[in-house]
Formats: C-alpha cells, sequence, structure tokens
C-alpha cells in the first residue's frame, strides 16, 4: 500500500489528490510518470523531446571489456573457487554415515550435477567473452572436479557399491546337481 | 565420547536380544498340554461324596491326581526316567496315597488334595514283590512291603520302620503275596514253581514268626497270576492244565491238601490255550476279602462266582464280556461289566437258574452285593452294573459306550461307585483303551472327557500347510484343471466367481449374526471344516506320529486334536519315518504323507499314505515290502500328480520307487547318474555312499569304516530339505566377502569312543561329502563323553559334549568357509571341488545340561538363527547363533566391532528372557521340531516330550509386522487431524487470494 516512495516536501501535494475523489490532469505524459515527475521537480513542465534519463553511451570502451572478461572468468572459475571450502566441509564432516554428512554429500553432489545440466545457460552468460571456449572448459573441469569430489567423499563414506560384499545380496545360491539322502540304518 | 558410544551399543544389543513376552502376551500364540502317559494304576478317591479325584500312576513314572470332573490334571510328579522311577504299586488310604518306588527303593506317602509329600523311606536292597495295608481291628496302621528276601512294616503315619524280617528260605521260595485279613496278623504266602505253596504267619506287634506251614501243589508256577484270597482267608488258585480250581484255608490248622474243584463240575470251560485269571476284591484292607469273585474263562468271557464253606456257586455268566471290574461304594460292591451292546447276554438255563435262585437269595438278604460288567464290540458297548454278592442286574445303570472308529479297543476299565440320594448305586467308568485314549463316561453314556495319552510319547512330527479356503481353493483350482473349451472355461469362471461371491455374502451374514450374540459366546471353534491357511501362513498342521502307532492332527494355533488314526499291530519298538510327499499347494491333487513304519524284530517295513489334514487313509496302492527296508530317500522329483517319488532301499541294496508309474520311472532314469544315498551302520561302524544305477539297482561308490573297537557312530545328520540360505557369504569388516562353503551333501557324523574312562574318552566329530565320500574335516574332542546332541545347518554344526576333565557342560561349533573366492557360484557338484573348505572352531562352556538341540528355521533364511536348546528344567532357551560363532576375536578390533563380533568370553549366559517358554515347562522334552511360516521374520516352534507346547520365534525381532501395541488409534488421529488441518489451510488461502485479487 505504500506510495513510490516520495521525499518528505511531497506530504502535502500528495495529500491532495488523496482527499479528492478524482481528479483531472490536463497535461501530456502516463498518470504514472507524473507522480514521478511531480514529487522530483514538482508542477514544472518539461519541454517536448527532453528526457529526464540519460542516454546511455553506446561506444563500447575498453575498460568495459576487460569488466566483462573479468566478470566470465569469474563464472568460469566458480566452481573451481568451491573446491577448498568443500574440502574443508569433508574433513569437518568425517566418515560416518549420519544425516548430516549425508546431506552434505548430497548438497556436494548434486551443485555441480545441476550446473552441468543448465551448462547451455552458462554458455549462454559467457557468450560476450572472447575466450568464451575455454572459460566453458575450465568451468566444466571446476565442476567435474567438484563431483569427483563428492564421489571420493561418498567412496571414503563407504556409499558407493565397490566391494564384493556389495554384491552378496543378488548372488543366487547355486543350484546343485546330485540328489542325496539316506541315514542311519533304520 | 567414545564412552557414551560404548553403553549406547551395549543397550541397543540388550535390547534387540529381549525376546521375553509381556504379561499380556502370555498364552496368545502358545499353548502348552501336559500328559501323563498309559495309566498301570488308577484309583478313584471315595473318601468323600464330594471328591473329584482320580489318582493315576503310569508307565512313563509319572504320579499324578487328575479332576474327575474336568479331565485336568490337579497336580503331577514326574519322576525319573527308567527302572530307577518305576512306580510298582499305588494304595491309597483315605488322604494319604502310597507309592513304591524303583523297584522297592523308595516308600513315599503323598497328600492326595494338594500333592505333598508326607514322608519318604529308602527300603532296603531287593527286587520288590508286593506290598499290602495291615489293619487290626478295622483300622489300617501299616504298610508292609514283601522284597524278595525281606518284610518290612512301617507305620502308615510316619513311614518309620516297625520291624524287618528276613524271609525263611528265600533262595528256594518265591514269596508272592503278602496279605492280612484284619484279624492281626501278616501271612505271607511263597510259592517253589512245580511243588508246593509256603504259608508264613508273622506277628503284627515283633515280627515274629507264629506258624510256618507247606501245602503241596505240583500244578502251580506263580502265585500273582493264577491265585487270590476269597472270603476270609481261603486262598483260590486257577489252573489250566488241570481244568480246576484250588482252594485252601489259610487259617485252619488241619488242612494238609488243597481242596480240587474241577471246572466241568460247575459247567466251565476254559478258552483253550487261555490262562484264567481270578479277579477278587478286598473293599477294606481290614476286613477280609469279599467270597465273591470273577473268573475270567477266555479273552471275552467272564463269570462271577461265589465261594461259601469250600464250595463255589456261579452267581452270574457274562458271555461275551470283555472287561471286569470290581467297585464299593458304603457297604455296597458292584461288578460293572463291559460287553457288545447289539448282542443280548446270552444265558443258558443253567445259569439262569442260578440267577433266579440268587434273586431270592438278595430278596431275603439285606445287604446287596452287586457287580458290574462290561461288554465290547466294534462299534459300541454297553456297561451294566450288577450286584456282586447276587450277580443281579441292577435296573437303569447301562453305560453306552461308543468306540471312535479309529481307535482302539478297550483295554483297561476302573470304576468309581457312588451313592444315590435314593441309596442306590450310581457308578462312573474310566475306559482305557489300546492306543491310551482315556475317556471318562456317565450315565446314559455322555462322554464327560476324554485324554489322549498318547501324545505323552511323541516319535516324530512334521508340521504341513493348511489348504487354501474353499473359495481361494475354487479360484485355484480353475487354472489347475485341463482346458476344455472357451465356452465351458467362461462358465466355469462364472460359476466359481459365483461361489466366491455366496462365500463372501454368507461371511458377511456371519459377521453380522455373530455381532448381536454377547462376546463370551462367540467362539472360533476350530473344525475340520473350516479349517483354512490364514493370511500369513502362521497356523499349520502337526501331524505327529506316537510310539503306540497313533497318529494325530493337530491344530497348530489352538492345540486342538482334529483327526486321530489309531495304527494297529504296530509293534511296541518300531522305528517310524514321517514324510510329506505332496503339500497342499497342488490344489485338486490332496496332500500326502507317507509314514515308514519298520518293525525292529522282523526288519520288515510297511507305509501307511494318507491325508494330512483329513487324517483319512488313501487308497493309492503302496508296494508291498517283502524284503527289509533299510533307508528310505524323498527325492525332489515328483510325478504328474505332483507327489515327491520315495525311494525304498532294502537289504540287498535295491530300490524300490513309491509312487512308481512309467513317468516317475523315466524320469528316475534320466536322473539315475546324480541320485546318491548313504548308509550308516552303527553296529559295523560303517558309513557307504551308493549310486543309482538306470535298472533301479545300485553300486556301491565309497565307504568309510569307523573301528568299532575304539567309538562307535552316535548320530549323523545331514541339512534340512527344505533350509533356504539367503546369503552367500559373510561381509568382512573391511566390506570384502568371506563365502560360506554351503554344501548340500555334507554329512556331520558323531562318534563316542567305547572307552568311557574319563581319561580316555573322546568325542569325534567328521563331516564327510555324502557324494564322493571325502571326509572333509575331522576333529576329535579329547576328555569328552556324550550323549552328544548335535545341529547341522547352512555351514556350521554345533555340537554339546560333556567335558570330563573339567566337569562341565560345551558347546562346540564348527563353521566352514570357502574363502574370499567363490569356485562356482552358479551350480554345486560335489564331484568337482578341488580345494577343501576353511574350518573355524571355538568352543564355550555351557552352563546346564540339556536334553535336545534345534536350529530356528525361517522362509527365506534372511532372519538370523537362534539354536533352540531343551534343558531337562524344562525350559526352552533361544540362544542366539552370533554367541557361537567362531570368529568371535579374543580382542575386540576396530574390524570385529564393524562385523558386529562379540569378543570372545568362555561362558555363555543363560538369561532368563531367553527363555521362550516363560514358565510353562515342558517336561522331558524329547525334541523340538521348527517349520517356516509365512513371515520371514516368524519361526513355528514345537516341543514335545512327556508334555506339547508350541510357540512361536522371532530371531530378528518382528521386523515385518506391527507391534501388538501399535499406537493405531494416534496415527490414523494424527493422519485425519493433518488431513482436515490441509483442507481448512487450503480453503482460507483460497479466500486470502480472492480477497487480495479484489483489492
Amino acid at each position: 500500500m505504500s506510495s513510490p516512495g516520495g521525499p518528505g516536501g511531497a506530504l502535502s501535494t500528495r495529500g491532495g489528490p488523496k482527499r479528492n475523489k478524482w481528479a483531472l490532469e490536463l497535461s501530456l505524459g502516463s498518470t504514472r510518470s507524473r507522480g514521478d515527475r511531480q514529487n522530483k521537480e514538482g508542477d514544472v513542465m518539461y519541454p517536448v523531446g527532453y528526457s529526464d534519463k540519460p542516454v546511455p553511451d553506446t561506444s563500447v570502451q575498453e575498460t568495459d571489456r576487460n569488466l566483462v572478461e573479468k566478470r566470465c572468468w569469474d563464472v568460469a572459475l566458480g566452481p573451481l573457487k568451491q573446491i577448498p571450502m568443500n574440502l574443508f566441509i569433508m574433513y569437518m564432516s568425517g566418515n560416518t554415515i549420519s544425516i548430516f554428512p549425508i546431506m552434505m554429500v548430497c548438497m556436494m553432489a548434486w551443485r555441480p550435477i545441476q550446473a552441468l545440466m543448465s551448462m547451455s545457460a552458462t554458455f549462454k552468460l559467457l557468450e560476450s567473452s572472447s575466450q568464451q571456449w575455454l572459460q566453458g572448459l575450465v568451468y566444466l573441469i571446476g565442476n567435474l572436479l567438484g563431483s569427483a569430489l563428492a564421489i571420493y567423499k561418498c567412496q571414503s563414506m563407504g556409499l558407493l557399491p565397490t566391494h564384493s560384499s556389495d554384491w552378496l545380496a543378488f548372488i543366487e545360491p547355486p543350484q546343485r546337481l546330485e540328489i542325496m539322502g539316506g541315514g542311519m540304518v533304520l | 565420547m567414545g564412552w557414551s558410544l560404548a553403553t549406547l551399543f551395549v543397550s541397543l544389543r540388550l535390547l534387540c536380544f529381549t525376546a521375553a513376552v509381556f504379561e499380556d502376551q502370555v498364552g496368545k500364540f502358545d499353548w502348552r498340554q501336559q500328559f501323563v502317559g498309559e495309566v498301570r494304576f488308577a484309583v478313584f478317591d471315595t473318601n468323600s461324596q464330594a471328591s473329584k479325584k482320580l489318582l493315576v500312576a503310569t508307565e512313563k513314572n509319572i504320579f499324578a491326581s487328575i479332576n474327575s470332573r474336568t479331565g485336568d490334571l490337579l497336580w503331577r510328579h514326574v519322576d525319573k526316567t527308567g527302572p530307577e522311577g518305576h512306580i510298582d504299586m499305588l494304595l491309597l488310604h483315605g488322604q494319604d496315597a502310597l507309592v513304591v518306588v524303583g523297584n522297592g527303593r523308595i516308600l513315599r506317602s503323598w497328600e492326595t488334595t494338594i500333592g505333598g509329600l508326607n514322608w519318604e523311606t529308602v527300603l532296603d536292597t531287593g527286587s520288590f514283590q508286593s506290598a499290602a495295608f495291615i489293619g487290626v481291628q478295622d483300622l489300617v496302621k501299616y504298610v508292609a512291603v514283601l522284597k524278595k528276601s525281606a518284610l518290612s512294616l512301617h507305620y502308615l503315619s510316619n513311614g518309620h520302620q516297625k520291624w524287618v524280617e528276613n524271609l525263611p528260605e528265600s533262595n528256594t521260595v518265591q514269596y508272592q503275596i503278602v496279605y492280612s485279613g484284619g484279624s492281626g496278623q501278616v501271612l505271607l504266602l511263597g510259592v517253589v514253581p512245580n511243588s508246593h505253596i509256603v504259608i508264613v504267619e508273622y506277628n503284627i506287634e515283633d515280627g515274629e514268626i507264629m506258624r510256618q506251614k507247606s501245602v503241596a501243589a505240583p500244578w502251580i508256577t506263580s502265585l500273582q497270576s493264577s491265585c487270590v484270597v476269597v472270603g476270609s482267608g481261603v486262598l483260590l488258585c486257577a489252573d489250566l492244565t488241570t481244568q480246576s480250581m484250588y482252594t485252601f484255608s489259610l487259617q485252619s490248622v488241619e488242612q494238609t491238601n488243597m481242596n480240587q474243584i474241577l471246572l466241568q463240575t460247575l459247567g466251565l470251560e476254559v478258552a483253550s490255550g487261555f490262562q484264567p485269571v481270578l479277579i477278587s476284591t478286598q473293599p477294606h484292607p481290614a476286613r477280609p476279602p469279599l467270597s465273591e469273585f470273577v473268573l475270567q474263562l477266555g479273552p471275552d468271557h467272564h463269570i462271577l462266582l461265589q465261594l461259601n464253606d469250600e464250595l463255589i456257586s456261579p452267581l452270574r455268566d457274562f458271555n461275551p464280556s470283555f472287561l471286569v471290574a470290581f467297585a464299593t461304594t458304603g457297604e455296597k460292591t458292584v461288578t460293572a461289566v463291559m460287553s457288545p451292546k447289539n448282542t443280548t447276554v446270552s444265558v443258558d438255563p443253567s445259569t439262569c437258574s442260578y440267577f433266579l435262585s440268587s434273586l431270592q437269595f438278595s430278596l431275603s438278604s439285606n445287604v446287596g452285593y452287586n457287580v458290574v460288567v462290561l461288554y465290547l464290540d466294534a462299534k459300541a458297548c454297553s456297561i451294566n452294573l450288577y450286584s456282586a454278592d447276587t450277580g443281579r442286574r441292577l435296573l437303569d445303570t447301562t453305560i453306552i459306550y461308543h468306540k471312535d472308529p479309529n481307535g482302539g479297543r478297550p483295554a483297561k476299565l476302573y470304576v468309581h461307585a457312588f451313592l444315590k440320594k435314593d441309596d442306590s448305586v450310581g457308578y462312573r467308568v474310566m475306559v482305557q483303551n489300546e492306543d491310551l485314549v482315556l475317556s471318562f463316561l456317565q450315565q446314559p453314556g455322555r462322554v464327560v472327557w476324554t485324554r489322549e495319552e498318547a501324545l505323552a510319547d511323541v516319535v516324530t512330527m512334521e508340521m504341513v500347510d493348511l489348504p487354501l479356503t474353499g473359495t481361494q481353493a475354487e479360484l485355484e483350482g480353475e487354472f489347475g484343471k485341463k482346458a476344455d473349451g472357451l465356452l465351458a472355461m467362461v462358465l466355469k469362471r462364472l460359476s466359481s466367481q459365483l461361489i466366491v461371491l455366496q462365500a463372501w455374502l454368507g461371511h458377511l451374514w456371519k459377521l453380522f449374526y455373530d455381532a448381536r450374540k454377547p462376546r463370551s459366546q462367540v467362539k472360533n471353534e476350530v473344525t475340520i471344516e473350516t479349517l483354512s491357511r490364514d493370511e500369513f501362513n502362521l497356523q499349520k498342521m502337526m501331524v505327529m506320529v506316537t510310539a503306540s502307532g497313533k497318529l494325530f492332527g493337530i491344530d497348530s494355533k489352538s492345540g486342538t486334536i482334529l483327526w486321530s488314526q489309531y495304527l494297529e499291530n504296530v509293534q511296541p519298538n518300531s522305528v517310524f519315518k514321517l514324510m510329506v510327499q505332496r503339500t497342499t499347494a497342488h490344489f485338486p491333487h490332496p496332500p500326502q504323507c507317507t509314514l515308514l513304519i519298520k518293525d525292529k524284530n522282523t526288519g520288515l517295513a510297511s507305509l501307511n499314505v494318507f491325508n494330512p489334514i483329513f487324517g483319512k487313509k488313501s487308497h493309492i496302492g503302496v508296494p508291498a515290502l517283502s524284503r527289509p527296508v533299510l533307508q528310505s530317500l524323498l527325492l525332489p522329483l515328483m510325478d504328474q500328480d505332483y507327489a515327491k517319488v520315495l525311494l525304498l532301499i532294502d537289504d540287498q541294496y535295491k530300490v524300490t520307487a513309491f509312487p512308481s508309474t512309467k513317468n516317475v520311472l523315466q524320469q528316475l532314469q534320466e536322473m539315475a547318474s546324480s541320485i546318491f544315498f548313504y548308509l550308516v551302520d552303527s553296529n559295523q561302524g560303517r558309513l557307504s555312499g551308493f549310486r543309482l544305477r538306470k535298472d533301479l539297482s545300485t553300486e556301491l561308490i565309497w565307504e568309510v569304516v569307523v573301528p568299532v573297537e575304539t567309538q562307535k557312530i552316535v548320530g549323523v545328520k545331514g541339512k534340512r530339505a527344505n533350509e533356504h540360505v539367503h546369503s552367500q557369504g559373510r561381509v568382512m569388516g573391511d566390506r570384502s566377502v568371506l563365502y560360506k562353503y554351503l554344501n548340500p551333501n555334507l554329512l556331520a557324523v558323531v562318534t563316542e569312543s567305547t572307552d568311557t574312562h574319563q581319561e580316555h574318552s573322546f568325542v569325534g566329530i567328521f563331516l564327510i561329502d555324502g557324494v564322493t565320500g571325502r571326509i572333509v574335516h575331522e576333529a576329535v574332542q579329547r576328555k569328552a563323553r556324550g550323549p552328544v546332541h548335535f545341529v547341522h545347518s547352512e555351514n556350521w554344526v554345533v555340537y554339546v559334549y560333556w567335558n570330563t576333565k573339567s566337569r562341565r557342560n560345551e558347546f562346540s561349533v564348527l563353521e566352514l568357509f570357502e574363502g574370499m573366492e567363490l569356485y562356482n557360484s552358479t551350480v554345486f557338484s560335489s564331484l568337482d571341488r578341488p580345494q577343501p573348505p576353511q574350518v573355524l572352531q571355538q568352543s564355550y562352556i555351557f552352563p546346564s545340561p540339556i536334553s535336545t538341540l534345534e536350529a530356528t528355521l525361517t522362509e527365506k533364511g534372511i532372519t538370523s538363527r537362534h539354536l533352540l536348546v531343551g534343558l531337562p528344567s524344562g525350559a526352552i532357551l533361544s540362544l542366539p547363533k552370533m554367541f557361537l560363532d567362531p570368529r568371535r576375536p579374543e580382542v575386540a578390533s576396530e574390524q570385529s566391532r564393524e562385523e558386529n563380533l562379540i569378543p570372545y568370553s568362555p561362558e555363555i549366559p543363560i538369561r532368563t528372557e531367553w527363555f521362550i517358554n516363560y514358565n510353562q515347562s515342558v517336561s522331558r522334552v524329547k525334541g523340538i521340531y521348527t517349520s517356516p511360516s509365512g513371515l520371514e521374520s516368524t519361526c513355528l516352534v514345537v516341543a514335545y516330550g512327556l508334555d506339547l507346547y508350541q510357540t512361536r520365534v522371532y530371531p530378528s525381532k518382528q521386523f515385518d509386522v506391527l507391534k501388538d501395541d501399535y499406537d493405531y488409534v494416534l496415527i490414523s488421529s494424527v493422519l485425519l487431524g493433518l488431513f482436515f488441518a490441509t483442507m481448512i489451510s487450503k480453503r482460507l488461502a483460497e479466500v486470502k487470494l480472492l480477497n487480495r485479487a479484489w483489492r
């Protein structure tokens, strides 16, 4: 219900339309922008063709390009930067199987997978960069490392079916080839 | 941290072993039945009119009191088995029952109301002959015990010995009868066979010999079988060879010869070859016996006679009559006679006149002695009461006894007579049949109770699944039958659906009908008609074979006997083997059990085929077994009717197949090369293995000889055919697998040394492959002695023995492992096993002797195993197999903890909560039978011995069932609450959204 935030000085003017049931404005422009203008500039009328927003400078500058590059590298290196943090969490959570380590491992495994799933979206982000392919590769490697770390954690927690004991339940009892019976002489 | 984890671990462990029942679970899943066995002596307590005690002493060395109104046991004393506890004599006087135990070893006096011991005296050695009350002037104060060479007199009040006297010439004279007519002396009767009778008279006060004389009797062999004392001290003997009776007055001074009375002169004739039997009665021990007695002339011919001044006169002829018994109440003595019902008592003219004269006699006399007579027949018998002193039949005293068509013939008759309000004699009888059924009858033939005492000696048993309900079976049957046209199939389906609908409506109607009745009246009576498998197959049919040759079908849930069948002509020392040839799974073919009975004396065997659910004898032709049968073998092969094939091996090692249809013979020919069997001859110490040939002959392929001079084979056990092992290996701490050596052909053979000296005795255990004869493992336990109990299952053998050096019972466990790799994971062949298994062994101390050992069994073998140990105290202990694990480490390591191994400790504890039968002791437990149920967690257990006990065990707790006290109300109310909360909040959210949209 709060009206678009006007500074204290607009209070009296804002109170005006509130008191009236209706008001008619004969000036040009939308009623929405009117409020803004009213708040900022009061009842000053602008000349036709005047725009109070600055027109952006569309000419590409060298510094911006560097910024974009930097930004894209940030995105690409993000997963790699997380690895030390993950290592620390792994170390802290230990190898016991309980709810928190499991949750952490799940998070650790899920995030890279999610990132890999949305690879195309990331590529779109990196579109503007000149080193798009290299960054993409770094991003991929970072995520793969993250998931490898998660798998390693699973392994050290014993959650991976890598031992013969994990497949024991699936071994069928062997079929017997001979039929044998008998006993003490009755 | 570590400490708290350890406590948590321990408490968890304690939790998972607690298997005791709660108070409200008592009798919910279990039942016990107590028995006494074949009755040897039975006495009715006639002390007071309202008394309902029946005292019995049995062949099983049990002295018990039965409530004669209900048939329940009031109390029971179980003595030692064997001759040591044998009950020689039971005498009842007032409230005290005197029992002579162990061939005259101990004399005990029991208080009969509560079964407490009054006193006990150890008697001098010597084989027991007889015992009798000695009365003086209508008072019974002493009991005389006659041994082979001594006579002793004891006070009734405290058992103290009054005097003991050695008998004169006891090495030549066999003293057999002790008699007192209440006149102040003790008369002792002895015999020198085929020569003379010796009579010795003792003074009651000091045991001095008053008189001694001998009477020539060249025809006599034994006093006990052919002589009685009747009347006022007249010895009466009956002899077959001379066809006559002899009388001799014991009191007279001048008489030197026995009076001979030819039976011909009485118009009597003894059935050929039948030793005549005399039955007399002495209503009060301090008074002389009656002068009336019964003479049995043939298996079904009795005659009531009277001795009058050395003259014998017949009172009444009972022909035919099977059993006769005397009973006394007040001043009246009666004779009960059992006779076949449909034949009238044939009275020939001579006895008729006697009958008339005795009638007049009884009219003139005030005191009437009555006699009861019983007749037997194929279908029904009538029991009648006769006045003992006249032979007159008492009016309205007939009891009709309907014989069970599947039971045996009546063998013994016990009469309980009482005076009615109008001073006439009423009576009840207890009949013991050949098949050990005790039935208690009252007029006019109502069976008050029956007891199946044959169940006190169960030899073997099986549990059979119950059939599906009629409707289920109907649907199953539809698919079981052969297809015959589309229309017929449609019609069949429609009709079966109609039947299902009808059954469901009937069920609904029954529910509605029962709901109106008070709760106590709605009883789920189990009858053969209502039998059906329950949801989890927890209710089964117990087929029990008893030593007397009676078969029983018992409902495992309630213990109700649903059918019984008596097999006649079963020799007392026969061997039984029960096999389930066809289960209930093959509808519409009926289930089929086969009982192999082998007579030990002749070696010949017979097959009995019956339906285990209904107990009906099957009409399938059984093969004639002309040669002695050595063993039988139930093959997993089936004929076209789904009956498993039974092979019988005779003494020439030829094989007979049953059933032996063409189909079966063809299958046998195909399979012959892979069918093996083994025979263990304990007498010759030989184990031999045979292979079947195509022509059903056999060839010997291996033989192992255990020298009989040093050791004797006491037992051999293979694995149970219905055992499943779910896990093929054990997971180690490092998560590798140690594979089990699961050889289905492995045999555990236990031997005991013949030398029983405690330094040299030993117990040997051999693990032998039954196909190849290879000895897989051999262990000798030195300084150990039997009896050895053992269980062989999965990949382990557990055995119990007595350690003679340390004087304690020890458990030893052998476990076999194949190693870290499986040799062949798809098929198992004993012929292709290059590596021997690894064998691990550990021993433990068990703080109690044991009577029997068995392992639990479950459907799929996932549940952990427990050992069921029957203890002599009557408890059944459920011991986790976990405690008997040879991999238990001496020092716990990280890996062993991971594996859940308990560190080794030599003692196995007995925790009282492991007793699965809480306070329901099972006396003399002889065997435990385990059977899987439909629930993986549950194993059905039946312990048999003197008593029967049935229960369920849950070795890994009930992981697949909700608990009894599961809070359904809480859970459903929470669910409902959440449901309504969701509905309400959904509605509220909608309202709120709508409001916001309006704004």
